[in-house]
């Protein structure tokens, strides 16, 4: 085998020395984004160019002005004081925006508690507890909320009893009523003392803090435990309830009454809040059910093994070692459903329940015209929302972080 | 000292067998007090929710009857099924020409057969075969609903269309029975394989130009007729509107998760913005804002029917979850595939397309799949801006007079559908997550 001797002779190439401009990454990346601007920038002028051009052509005028103009409609379900005629659309935004907080702010609430409920009961032993838990998760899951909420209003709360037959939710005492205009309640009128009573669940709550504090320290000097639970809640229960029997139960009852036609008297919400209530917080309810399982379920089977070694009963298993743990999993898909069940709040548009898109963006849209600005504002109102909601979730994210390493 | 027990331990019971029908039943409902009452509690439900429905839906209801009156006079307590059934026709293809179905029912068989392909464990090509569908089957099907005159771009698209599907066909049929692709098959069939690779490519080439010649020709000779989309609604408007959006979301997302992750600032600021916009509002503002402020951005003389600013709507929407969902799937990239890459010299198109999009795509899947039946029940929103979309189509049962206040049973019956079509989607999806992952840990 012949074998070339002599010392290789390396070649070097030389590196071109040419400078090609457009090789460079650097200019590169400005010209992308020197171009992406340009893009951008051209499509915005020409939308706003054309529809200034449009406004002018079919003579709409412009600005914030109509929020000080009388709006000549009314609405069936409010939260503030608004007479038709007199009340201006800005009115209008408030008492949209406050129905869409107040529904789903219920909702919200709703939808948690019977989330955890049903996601815990998809996790039981109980082979046909599960299985229900899991068909009502399906059910609810995989059809169109709209569809729920337009079957909860025209087939189930348009259709209860007339006012003369209404249904009594309290047992004969006529203080929760349901018929097919809504719900009617009695509606506590506060009396002199009543603040007594406040001052006095205050204190009861400070109270409860200041023990549990204590309970915390003793626990870990002494390793002891005391119950906690039962005395703070005989504390919040009682303390408030025994100022309020003595200063002579200082809270009365508007009951609605019937009169004519209608009841009055005491706080009544159409049907289609009730509607909207049950089919939100039951569609979201099943969301929350497989966030809340696929959290608990995250936590590893050797930390339960692990408690239950260590001689924790069922119940503490539970509430110190797997749920601090699963939740960290759970928080954020919960949070982000929050902000769903807000986003989602709109469909009442559907059944008639005046929500902000409801009020503002229709009925006011059509009325006022100011496209431009209703659907602005409208946006503005949930955008600003839902950085609300995810700021809060980063919050809560940050602080898990610290807490694990 | 020693201790010595002077009897016997007794044994312990021998544990509850869990093989037998009691023995089962006492573990999994009857294990404690607590569980035995939760079981009785739930038979309860089930009792009550079931037979109520059953009785219901099914001994009481009523299917034949002229209309809501004639119901009642046969059972006053069953469900009138009959007002559905009289609506079928609607309810799946709204007030499209009856005489002109086929053309609904043949768009739906050729996506079925456009698609059938993916199912195939032997044939070859699927990602072209799915991309095709995407983007030139909206064409053919789009041109088979509308109808009308064609132009010279539409009869270009359909006979791409057309040639495509042909070829995808005889393809994946080839491709079941001998494995191989169509391209191969052809050279074989010709008795060519031994020429060059040069050849062989102008020997497949001039078949494309032949066949797209001769489907060209052929296409020109016949058109249907027009039907204005006021006439689309039903199932089939919903489909189309989901459809597109589906469609259109997946390319859409794709862009703007890479725009969200771009190392340019510019490009990233403007599609986070973007992004966050759309996620942060409810559809049907999107919507509203389609039909009152797209007209006021379109120069003057043109117009856009309302359907055609619905799909703009839903697109846009779409894409923003869509870009979201990408954007979580290229996350768990680790970063040695993006660096491997570069280090092969792949530019940036080519370390997305042909490294990080193929297996981040994988990983999407289900995800994508929930965005799709996400899609697909927002879809129901356009009744509220007056499409008759199935919804459309249900709610407007209660207000035809033979069926006035006929509310549930069409409802009901339009929950169940959808039921059907999510429901299987997502079964299909967990079941595609654990084919595909177990795949993945070899």
């Amino acid at each position: 085998m012949a074998v070339s001797d002599g010392p290789k002779k390396t070649e070097h190439i030389k590196p071109i020395e040419k400078f090609e401009f457009f090789q460079d990454e650097r200019v590169r990346s400005v010209f992308y984004q020197l171009l992406t601007a340009a893009i951008v920038g051209w499509a915005v002028w020409y939308l706003i160019s054309t529809t200034a051009h449009n406004l002018e052509v079919r003579g709409m005028s412009s600005g914030f002005g109509f929020l000080n103009v009388e709006a000549g409609f009314d609405t069936d379900f409010k939260l503030v004081e608004y007479v038709p005629g007199i009340g201006t659309y800005g009115d209008i935004f408030i008492i949209g925006v406050l129905n869409t907080l107040y529904i789903s702010a219920l909702a919200i609430v709703a939808s948690t508690v019977l989330g955890f409920a049903i996601g815990v009961l998809r996790l039981s032993s109980n082979w046909l507890v599960s299985k229900v838990a899991l068909a009502y998760v399906e059910i609810f899951r995989n059809t169109p909320l709209l569809i729920q909420i337009i079957f909860w209003y025209t087939g189930i709360f348009s259709l209860l009893p007339k006012i003369r037959q209404s249904y009594d939710l309290s047992g004969g005492t006529e203080f929760v009523l349901l018929n097919n205009r809504g719900l009617y309640m009695a509606w506590p009128v506060p009396g002199d003392l009543l603040w007594m009573t406040g001052v006095a669940f205050i204190v009861a709550v400070i109270a409860v803090v200041i023990f549990r504090r204590w309970n915390r320290k003793r626990q870990d000097a002494t390793g002891q435990v005391f119950p906690t639970f039962m005395p703070s809640a005989a504390l919040i229960i009682f303390l408030p309830g025994i100022v309020f029997a003595i200063t002579g139960s200082p809270l009365g009852w508007d009951l609605p009454k019937l009169e004519g036609f209608n009841f009055v008297g005491g706080a009544t919400v159409p049907p289609a809040f009730l509607a909207l209530l049950v089919a939100l917080s039951i569609y979201h309810a099943a969301h929350l059910a497989e966030s809340v399982r696929a959290g608990i379920l995250s936590v590893n089977r050797g930390q339960r093994d692990a408690a239950l070694a260590i001689g924790l009963r069922q119940n503490r298993v539970f509430s110190l070692v797997v749920i601090p743990q699963a939740m960290p999993a759970i928080v954020p898909p919960m949070i982000s459903l929050w902000m769903n069940v807000v986003k989602n709040s709109s469909l009442a548009i559907a059944i008639g329940y005046p929500d902000l898109v409801a009020v503002f963006m229709q009925t006011s849209l059509n009325q006022a015209g100011r496209a431009i600005e209703i659907v602005g504002m409208t946006m503005a109102f949930y955008m600003f929302v839902s950085l609300t909601i995810s700021g809060l979730l980063n919050i809560y994210n940050k602080r898990v972080q610290l807490v694990e390493r | 000292m020693a201790i010595v027990k002077a009897e016997k331990t007794p044994a312990r019971a021998a544990p509850i067998s869990e093989s037998s029908l009691i023995g089962w039943m006492r573990m999994h409902l009857f294990s404690s007090t607590f569980n035995s009452i939760l079981t009785v509690i739930s038979l309860y439900i089930i009792y009550i929710t079931v037979f109520g429905v059953w009785k219901w839906g099914v001994t009481d209801a009523v299917w034949v009857a002229g209309n809501r009156r004639e119901c009642f006079n046969i059972s006053i307590n069953g469900a009138c099924w009959a007002g559905v059934i009289t609506w079928l026709d609607n309810i799946f293809y709204g007030r499209y020409p009856r005489e002109d179905l086929w053309r609904v029912n043949l768009g739906g068989l050729l996506l079925f057969i456009w698609m059938a392909p993916l199912w195939l464990p032997r044939v070859k090509a699927k990602v072209f075969i799915g991309l095709t569908t995407v983007f030139l089957y909206p064409f053919l099907a789009g041109y088979l609903f509308a109808g009308g005159e064609k132009g010279i771009f539409m009869q270009v698209m359909i006979t791409a269309a057309i040639v495509c599907l042909l070829g995808n066909t005889t393809h994946s049929i080839i491709g079941l029975f001998t494995g191989r692709s169509l391209p191969e098959f052809l050279i074989r069939l010709l008795g060519k394989n031994a020429a060059s690779e040069k050849s062989q490519r102008n020997i497949l080439l001039g078949i494309l130009v032949l066949s797209f010649a001769v489907v060209y020709i052929w296409q020109m000779g016949w058109s249907v007729e027009v039907v204005p989309w006021t006439k689309w609604g039903g199932l089939f408007l919903t489909l189309v509107i989901s459809g597109v959006g589906i469609a259109s979301a997946l390319p859409g997302g794709i862009i703007l998760a890479l725009g969200r992750r771009s190392k340019l600032p510019v490009v990233r600021v403007l599609s986070t913005a973007f992004i966050e916009l759309f996620r942060s509002v409810p559809l049907i503002t999107v919507l509203f804002m389609a039909t009152t402020m797209f007209p006021l951005f379109m120069p003057e003389g043109f117009v856009l029917n309302k359907l055609v600013q619905v799909i703009i709507a839903v697109c846009l929407f779409n894409a923003c979850y869509m870009a979201e969902t990408v954007r979580a799937g290229l996350q768990a990239i680790p970063k040695g595939q993006f660096e491997g890459a570069h280090t092969i010299g792949l530019g940036y198109v080519g370390t997305m397309s042909l490294v990080v999009m193929p297996q981040a795509l994988k990983h999407m899947i289900p995800n994508i799949v929930g965005s799709f039946i996400g899609l697909l029940k927002d879809t129901t929103l356009v009744s509220i801006i007056g499409l008759f979309d199935i919804l459309g189509m249900l709610r407007s049962i209660s207000r035809d007079t033979p069926w006035l206040g006929l509310h549930k049973e069409p409802l009901i019956f339009g929950a169940a559908l959808f039921f059907l079509i999510c429901f299987g989607m997502s079964k299909y999806s967990r079941h595609l997550e654990v084919k595909l992952s177990t795949g993945n840990k070899h």
